[in-house]
């Protein structure tokens, strides 16, 4: 995937609930076919709670003692 | 997909815990009432019937109802487990529990032993619903982090509490033969530093570190408090039951250290956050650690310099330090973090991509926060002067204290009502774009 279809938000070391504020501020303008990278210290269960209701597809990584998680569009 | 063994199932419906949340506080503005009506007599003695009513309704009413909201809460998002039937569950704990909260104080107050029976269904029935779903999910957790292993300690110090409140109520209603003095010391402590201490342990862990951005706890201390404190809990509570008070005492003391300490390493953790403008629910926070810090001190004195044992104030200000002080200034604090951010976070559940929603600051602003940590200091040092000058000082503090229950509950209150007037203005947005 090139970079230009890959948005980046990083919520490592912000305060709560601002990584959850910014990556959901971001899904709003995700694009078919772009991924959205979220970069975090910790497991984000409220947001993989909304990722599944609202159909999204994505993946979770641990990286660097954090989290990476790929979004896609339903 | 990595997802470290947890389950991503959803959260439960918003209105689960907010049931538990929405009644609490009208359980401080009731225990205001009752002091204000009976006046100097509540802090004559901690064994006064008036004096107990008191206590639970503050323990049962307030505490153990947010506690159990919180629970339910919490276990699928920390712990990774779900409660079956999450809403007909959560009615069935709150209804008797709140009854029960009601019923208890009254029992207590006519001195019919009749009520105890009603009180005692009530709050064993809701009680058992609770500790029945709840144990169950925490064993069935996926993970045994230091939460989970706080938690089942707390869950265990909750049975015990209960099934010892029960003897007593047993006791109380059909003069049963107990050891009486005895068992409402092992059901106090069980009570206080079982259930409440290592509760509030088990989620300072996860909530402090993220809510206040302070370093983590020692892995150390985050592995072994919980099992320790409730091992020497057990260790005292056997000993009293035996009567061996020189075994009791050392065992008390260090139960009175390991609390200090779990108040010191908070306090401290505290003070190292990475933000300098504190959080509005911060100030909670200090006020619980010191009240906590200097309870457990003056315990531990107590139990090393018998002639402060004697003292008459001492049981009385152990009681307002460590349930109002700790107990309702921590959960007073956590309740302005948890119903804000669930509201946020089911609007934006509901609504995503659908309508505008609010931001989590909008729901409730800081400075009514901030505001209400006035009152709620004000009440402890109040109620703490009024143990010394009751005839003079009960009755301003019983004003403090209603007057920060009410403002409490109206500020969650109105969080409800901004989520209900969002979610409806979302949703009839989303008709009138469909049809």
């Amino acid at each position: 995937m090139s970079t230009a279809d890959m948005m980046t938000v990083d919520g490592r070391g912000l305060e709560h609930p601002e990584p959850l504020e910014r990556v959901l501020a971001a899904l709003e303008q995700l694009q078919p076919g772009q991924c959205l990278r979220f970069l975090i210290h910790r497991q984000p269960f409220p947001l993989y709670d909304i990722l599944n209701r609202h159909q999204y597809r994505y993946e979770t990584r641990a990286v660097d003692g954090g989290f990476e998680i790929l979004i896609a569009k339903p | 997909m990595i997802t470290t063994g947890l389950s991503l199932e959803q959260a439960p419906p918003f209105d689960v815990p907010l049931r538990f949340f929405l009644t609490a506080p009208w359980f401080l503005v009731l225990a205001a009432l009752l002091l204000l009506w009976q006046g100097p007599a509540v802090f004559a003695s901690r064994w006064l019937p008036v004096t107990l009513a008191l206590t639970h309704l503050l323990t049962v009413g307030f505490m153990a109802q947010v506690m159990v909201g919180a629970l339910l809460q919490m276990l699928p998002v920390v712990v990774g487990v779900v409660v079956p039937r999450p809403r007909l569950t959560a009615a069935l704990i709150h209804v008797p529990l709140t009854l029960g909260a009601l019923v208890l104080p009254l029992a207590f107050l006519s001195g019919r032993p009749g009520w105890f029976h009603p009180a005692m269904g009530l709050l064993g029935f809701g009680f058992g619903v609770a500790l029945t779903a709840i144990l169950i999910a925490l064993w069935r957790a996926p993970v045994a982090n230091s939460t989970v292993v706080a938690l089942r300690c707390a869950l265990g110090a909750l049975l015990v509490t209960l099934g010892l409140g029960l003897a007593l109520g047993v006791y109380w209603c059909c003069g049963l033969g107990l050891p009486v003095i005895v068992l409402t010391h092992v059901h106090t402590a069980w009570g206080l530093l079982g259930w409440t201490v290592l509760l509030v342990v088990g989620v300072a862990y996860q909530v402090v570190p993220m809510l206040q951005m302070t370093p983590p706890y020692p892995g150390w201390f985050m592995r072994g408090f919980a099992p320790l404190m409730a091992a020497l809990l057990l260790a005292w509570s056997v000993l009293a039951l035996v009567g061996a008070e020189g075994m009791m005492k050392w065992v008390g003391a260090a139960l009175a250290v390991g609390i200090a300490s779990f108040a010191g390493v908070t306090g401290y953790l505290l003070t190292r956050r990475r933000r300098r403008i504190g959080d509005p629910t911060l100030g909670y926070w200090w006020i619980g650690m010191t009240s906590l810090l200097a309870g457990a001190l003056l315990w531990w004195a107590t139990l090393l310099i018998p002639a402060l044992a004697q003292q008459p104030h001492i049981e009385l200000l152990l009681g307002v330090l460590s349930i109002f002080g700790f107990a309702v200034a921590v959960i007073n604090g956590m309740l302005y973090k948890i119903v804000p951010f669930l509201a946020w976070f089911h609007l934006q559940a509901q609504l995503l991509g659908r309508a505008k929603t609010p931001h989590m600051k909008q729901l409730l602003p800081e400075k009514p926060i901030r505001q209400q940590w006035w009152s709620c200091l004000a009440t402890l040092l109040l109620l703490l002067a009024a143990v010394f000058h009751p005839a003079v000082l009960i009755y301003p503090a019983a004003l403090s204290l209603g007057v920060t229950g009410m403002w409490l509950g109206v500020n969650l209150l109105g969080v409800w009502r901004y989520y209900r007037r969002v979610l409806d203005a979302g949703m009839a947005t989303e008709s009138l774009a469909r049809s």
